[in-house]
């Protein structure tokens, strides 16, 4: 028997998923140590195991793959507890950090605080040198001046080097001679090279890659280290995967070389999962994936059976924050969730969020002291959270406290204390709403079409009436929603990509200079596969892509190619792809204009081992009986009380249908099934949620 | 003063607050095809351009993330729709540049589709942007010294049908393409803009069949209501107060030897709950380019205003019925007498009036207004034109964005650095310097911010940029018309002012030449433009500046020693190596200071 484990560390929770050749098997969770990673995974772990029965050190040692993701690297960002990191940049342009891109939200908020670059410019230093756009060189490397820059870098004890010099892209001599002058004077310091990192065009993304990669080195190489040594003294004798922002896997080794690639880890796994429950359920390939938390709201995107990813993804607010420069899942966070506050604007409109109660003090509900009416609060009042069973019966709830700090806005709005709670909860849909619309519509894709795949705790809560009001048809809500990353982990692949920038025009293509690149792209693939092969992986498959533009464009699309560009019927296929996707992203298409291909990419993903998932028996034995009933408030504008009954999630089997008004109770998560709607019990154990069309009452479920 | 309606019975606060943000997410979702898909730089990398969403009946309703210059006055274009096409119908959209028309300036092309729910007009969706090119008489969109609108030369579309039945009208296409400089670029820009403006056709035909034209009217009235008791409760925060400002745009030799003088006239009046900015008091129409179209002169002055209200107020129609801007006839700041031109209408004369506007709030007391911002529209933004001998001597023209622009200092925030000018208002994008490198044969040699530059304050003005930059294999032409090379962004309540800017040719052979106010030069390789732009006034008084913040600003350079010694009072001493602050002294030295000015 051989176990594959999945462990997760975020924020709050530590989540740890076993399986086996036959699927999911137990659901760990534990409170997340700040001070200690491992106290926090072992505690997880050991959940898991006690629920199987089983000693985690035997687990461990059973354990042929172990996959972790974590959100660390993010936080040490946030919390600026990264290294102290020297930014080296071509002489005249020491400002790229801090002016960004431009851009800004809000036009008349004029007394903030520009914000502070990523590295101080006290750490930021000029290195004499100029490559021009064709990889010319206007200014040779000063080497004495380059060696005096990084003398000062020893005497301020910096701990990593970012290296972004202009058009390295294009001639990277100049940057590597810099990484040898490194090696030198500061032996054992880490350093990134921009054109080996992230090779794209455009200064202030990739400088702002590479200063996120140099500043996460010391601490993630320290803390990856820690894990594969704790986890060997605990038992577990294979090798250490960890999740990366791709959306793939990545081998310990290569993560502590590109440490970038961890501030997705966790949260890029979500939409793999969305994607592995709507195809095993045979239920399409385009899908919308939510993860529903305390405090964020993420959203993902699978089109066509891809995962959709970014080049464009901040790290706090768009424009202000910093961008990390690099691929990654597409993975949108807002500011919502159970803890959001909602309050009455001077206008006397009702507002949620962005104010979050957080963790501490809570909602009020919890009884921690939050003296502010949240989400938690609304759905406490409304009757969809259990006060008893919260948390699987982890933490009680105090109804009262809720009913209590909604009645100052009840009394402005005019309306019951059910009716507010109502109109929180409408109005939290619709930044969620915004935020599904924002990566959807937005992006050209219709999502009436997709699967919605709902995750995280607080999802069941409020996700019908939200799919309701995007028009989309069908709802999966995983038994396993609350650990939604972690069993995305245990589904996705090991994934390589190869990556150049090489400009090319359809009209007077150079085939031969593509296809000399694309078979470079396609050879450093070949080592990677090789060293996949040589660890028992034997399931490629292969893609390429190129991002283009209609000539004198400024931004590419990307579009995947049908193969290798060698003739011109090769060719006009890949036009025809181009227009084709333009028009459906942008409503237009430019016919007569030639396209220019900016951007040349090859992938390679490699299947883990994960054996077959097995439908679990249909029917049962007798009839199906809520465990209790209790009244829950629905409706459009006006809570109207409805007798909802109970279900505990153990008592169900596939084939069980349960209609609304009900709650389905989970021990991680609860579903509220609204009036009006049926929820299915899926071959595989999940809820499966049919809805018919938009409706002018979409703003809160059926009508009742 | 009649009061705004209270929350009425029959529109619900959640529906209100649903369909509010169905309305941002379609203005957002045209925004983003407008830049994606756009072939200029100044549209697709510095988001020169806005959308917005107007009634049916010509009330501006919605502009999420817009420039302000951009779409305050777009119902002035909607309405001169209705007017000039009685025969409106499904599938049309209208061309419109005419600043004698509620048009902006010639540059901006505005595209106009009016949206039919259920047969009836009930929106229109408008997405407005600066054109690389217009056709003008020389290689700008900017003509400053253009005696009148013939000498300016641009293209004038006055609300002109380019689509029916959702096909081009390709008479004017040709006429485009005849006249306008790189036609391809122009032609991709148009497409870009016709693609966003049905992008919003899309979705509200979509969400009036999902909620019924009837609910998105009563929505639409209940938001207007809504925001007007948004902006009525901010007046009424504010003192009653008539506050007058005056400002001069710097001298154009050849063009204004004496520059243009200007005053804003404030009214504040919390009891009726009413702003008015009163414009009438400046000089006629000027044989330049520098006149305001009236959609500038209305938008620059609320724009003053509403920098200095809470601006999370909703700016629509509704919140404008508390702002009024009184104008007249052939005025300067006013409403132009054709055929002055107003080419350069939505900068120079335009951020010389938002400065007053927002400076002259200061004018209240210690607490209220911003100091001034950058007014150079530096060599950094000016448009480049010329060939491209690395693919085959073909055309380029663009207007750079490599500026910075020092933003004002506020009462409680050091200025804003990439502010560009106060009417970009900070929202445009930045070019890439390699991207600009690939697109047009040109060196940038160095792009920095400048220590010193900010005005100092209790609160700091943002440093202005310096950019130099070059042609490569040939020679290339740099137009721009440069505001605040004599008079800077001035600080207020004892802030600094900002340092003036300043524009100079470097020559191979090492000699410097100024270009005083108006930049049309011809570099050639080896040659190279060095660009500065202001840096923006300081707020309050520089001995009162939190000490922690002026060491900030010592070690992160933006200042230097002496500065921080001299006009701030701060004295450090060293800690193991470490710069640190004497605080005994410091308090000493700042007494000194403030005793020496008396």
């Amino acid at each position: 028997m051989t176990y594959r484990i999945a462990v997760d560390t975020g924020g709050t929770f530590t989540d740890a998923v076993v399986a086996d050749a036959s699927g999911i098997l137990a659901l760990g969770k534990a409170l997340t140590d700040p001070e200690r990673n491992f106290t926090g995974v072992q505690a997880a772990i050991a959940d898991a195991a006690a629920q199987l029965g089983r000693d985690p050190r035997e687990l461990l040692a059973a354990t042929d793959v172990f996959i972790y993701g974590t959100t660390r690297a993010t936080n040490a960002i946030v919390t600026r507890r990264t290294a102290r990191t020297a930014m080296l940049l071509t002489e005249g342009f020491p400002d790229i950090l801090v002016y960004r891109q431009g851009g800004k939200l809000r036009p008349h908020e004029l007394t903030v605080d520009y914000p502070d670059p990523y590295v101080p410019r006290h750490l930021t230093f000029e290195i004499p040198e100029r490559i021009d756009a064709e990889g010319g060189v206007v200014t040779p490397l000063d080497e004495a001046r380059t060696r005096a820059v990084l003398e000062e870098l020893a005497a301020l004890k910096v701990e990593a080097v970012a290296v972004c010099l202009l058009w390295s892209i294009a001639n990277p001599a100049h940057e590597r001679r810099v990484a040898e002058l490194i090696a030198e004077h500061l032996p054992g310091v880490p350093y990134t090279l921009s054109h080996a990192l992230n090779p794209v065009l455009r200064e202030y993304p990739r400088a702002s890659s590479t200063a996120i990669d140099a500043s996460l080195k010391p601490l993630m190489q320290e803390q990856l280290r820690l894990l594969e040594r704790n986890l060997a003294a605990s038992g577990y004798t294979g090798e250490l995967l960890v999740s990366a922002s791709l959306g793939g896997v990545m081998h310990v080794e290569d993560m502590i070389g590109r440490p970038i690639h961890l501030v997705k880890s966790g949260p890029a796994m979500a939409p793999i999962a969305g994607l592995s429950y709507a195809a095993l359920e045979e239920l399409g390939e385009d899908v919308v994936v939510v993860d529903t938390g305390g405090t964020t709201f993420d959203v993902s995107l699978v089109r066509n059976g891809q995962v959709s990813h970014t080049r464009e993804t901040w790290l706090g607010e768009i424009y202000t924050g910093h961008l990390l420069g690099m691929g990654s899942v597409d993975v949108r966070s807002i500011g919502a969730g159970g803890g959001s506050i909602a309050w009455l604007d001077a206008g006397g409109l009702l507002r949620v969020g962005p104010h979050s109660a957080g963790a501490r003090p809570g909602p009020a509900c919890y009884g921690a002291g939050g003296e502010e009416p949240t989400v938690t609060d609304a759905a406490v009042v409304l009757g969809y959270l259990n006060p008893a069973h919260f948390l699987g019966g982890r933490m009680a709830l105090d109804p009262a406290a809720a009913r209590r700090v909604m009645a100052p806005i009840a009394a402005r709005l005019g309306k019951s204390i059910e009716d507010s709670a109502l109109a929180i909860v409408t109005v939290a849909n619709e930044n969620m709403i915004k935020a599904i619309q924002e990566i959807t519509v937005k992006e050209g894709f219709d999502p009436a079409d997709a699967i919605l795949v709902a995750g995280g705790g607080a999802a069941g809560l409020n996700i019908l009436p939200i799919a309701r009001a995007l028009g989309m048809r069908r709802v999966l809500i995983p038994r396993t929603a609350g650990a939604l990353s972690a069993c995305g982990a245990l589904f996705s692949d090991m994934g390589g990509e190869a990556g150049a920038s090489r400009y090319a025009t359809t009209a007077e293509f150079d085939f031969a200079a593509v296809d000399a690149l694309l078979d470079r792209l396609e050879r450093e693939l070949d080592e990677f596969a090789r060293s996949l092969a040589a660890r028992g992986l034997a399931d490629f498959s292969r893609s390429l892509a190129v991002e283009a533009r209609y000539a004198g464009q400024i931004w590419e699309l990307e579009v995947p190619l049908r193969g290798r560009l060698r003739t011109a019927a090769d060719l006009a296929a890949l036009i025809e792809d181009f227009h084709l996707e333009h028009e459906r992203v942008f409503a237009v298409r430019d016919p007569d204009n030639p396209i220019e291909c900016i951007h040349w990419r090859a992938r390679l993903r490699a299947a883990l081992p994960r054996g077959a998932q097995r439908p679990l028996p249909q029917g049962r034995a007798g009839a199906l009986h809520a465990r209790a009933a209790r009244t829950a408030y629905f409706g459009l504008l006006a809570a109207a009380p409805h007798a909802a009954a109970v279900f505990h999630g153990e008592d169900l089997a596939p084939g069980d249908r349960v209609s609304g008004p009900a709650i389905i109770e989970e021990p991680t998560t609860t579903l509220v099934v609204y009036p009006g709607t049926t929820v299915t019990v899926t071959p595989y154990g999940h809820y499966l949620c049919a809805l018919a069309g938009p409706a002018a009452t979409d703003a809160q479920g059926a009508r009742t | 003063m009649s009061e705004p309606a209270a929350l009425s019975e029959d529109f619900d606060p959640v529906l209100l607050a649903v369909l509010s943000n169905r309305m941002d997410a379609i203005v957002r979702e045209m925004t983003n095809t407008l830049l994606r898909a756009a072939r200029s730089a100044v549209i697709a990398m510095s988001r020169d351009f806005s959308c917005c969403l107007v009634t049916g009946d010509g009330r501006l309703l919605a502009s999420a993330e817009a420039a302000p210059v951009h779409v305050f006055g777009t119902h002035l274009q909607a309405q001169a729709m209705s007017e000039l096409h009685r025969d409106l119908r499904e599938g049309d959209a209208f061309l419109h540049n005419d600043p004698y028309l509620g048009n902006t300036h010639p540059a901006d092309h505005t595209i106009l589709v009016p949206v039919f729910c259920a047969g009836e007009h009930l929106f229109t969706a408008v997405a407005k942007a600066h054109q690389a090119d217009i056709g003008n008489s020389i290689p700008t969109t900017y003509h400053a010294a253009a005696r009148d609108v013939y000498e300016e030369g641009a293209l004038i579309f006055p609300c002109v049908r380019v689509q029916r039945e959702y096909r081009n009208v390709e008479d004017i296409i040709r006429m485009c393409r005849r006249r306008i400089r790189v036609p391809d670029q122009w032609y991709g820009d148009f497409l870009a803009a016709i693609g966003a403006a049905r992008i919003g056709e899309r979705r509200l035909q979509a969400l009036a069949a999902q909620y019924g034209v009837p609910m998105l009217k009563d929505f639409v009235a209940a938001w207007f209501d809504y925001s007007e008791r948004r902006i009525v409760q901010e007046i009424r925060r504010l003192p009653a107060a008539r506050l007058e400002n005056t400002t001069r745009h710097d001298p154009i030799p050849g063009v204004i030897p004496d520059g243009i003088a200007l005053k804003v006239v404030l009214e504040i009046d919390p009891v009726a709950a009413r702003i008015d900015v009163d414009l009438r008091d400046n000089p006629d129409c000027l044989p330049c380019g520098l006149n305001e179209s009236m959609a500038c002169a209305i938008n620059n002055a609320m724009t003053g205003v509403l920098n200095c209200l809470d601006p999370d107020i909703p700016h629509n129609a509704g919140s404008f019925r508390r702002l009024r801007v009184h104008l007249r006839e052939n005025c300067v700041v006013g409403i132009p007498r054709f055929p002055h031109s107003c080419s350069v209408a939505t900068t120079n004369v335009g951020d010389r009036l938002v400065n007053a506007t927002q400076s002259a709030f200061a004018g209240i007391g210690d607490g209220w207004g911003l100091a001034e911002g950058n007014t150079a529209l530096s060599s950094g933004c000016a448009v480049v034109s010329g060939r491209d001998a690395r693919h085959g001597e073909r055309d380029y023209i663009n207007q750079m964005f490599l500026m910075g622009g020092g933003g004002p200092a506020s009462p409680s925030s050091d200025g804003w650095i990439n502010l560009l000018i106060p009417v970009g208002a900070g929202l445009l994008y930045r070019d890439s310097v390699e991207l600009d490198e690939q697109k047009y044969p040109i060196l940038v040699r160095s792009l920095r911010l400048m220590r010193d530059s900010g005005g100092a304050g209790r609160y700091r003005g943002a440093p202005g940029t310096e950019v130099v930059y070059g042609p490569r294999q040939r020679a290339m032409r740099v137009v721009s018309a440069p505001d605040g090379w004599c008079t800077p962004p001035r600080g207020v309540h004892g802030g600094g002012d900002g340092t003036p800017g300043a524009d100079h040719v470097l020559h191979a052979d090492g000699r410097e030449t100024k270009i005083e106010g108006f930049i049309d030069v011809e570099l050639v390789p080896g040659e190279y433009i060095r660009g500065r732009d202001c840096g923006g006034g300081g707020y309050g008084d520089p001995l009162e500046r939190e000490v922690a913040r002026v060491l900030h600003d010592l070690r992160e350079r933006w200042i230097s020693r002496p500065q921080a010694e001299a006009i701030y009072g701060v004295v450090f001493r060293e800690e193991d190596g470490v710069l640190a602050v004497d605080e005994a002294a410091t308090q000493e030295a700042r007494k000194r200071l403030a005793a020496a000015r008396d």
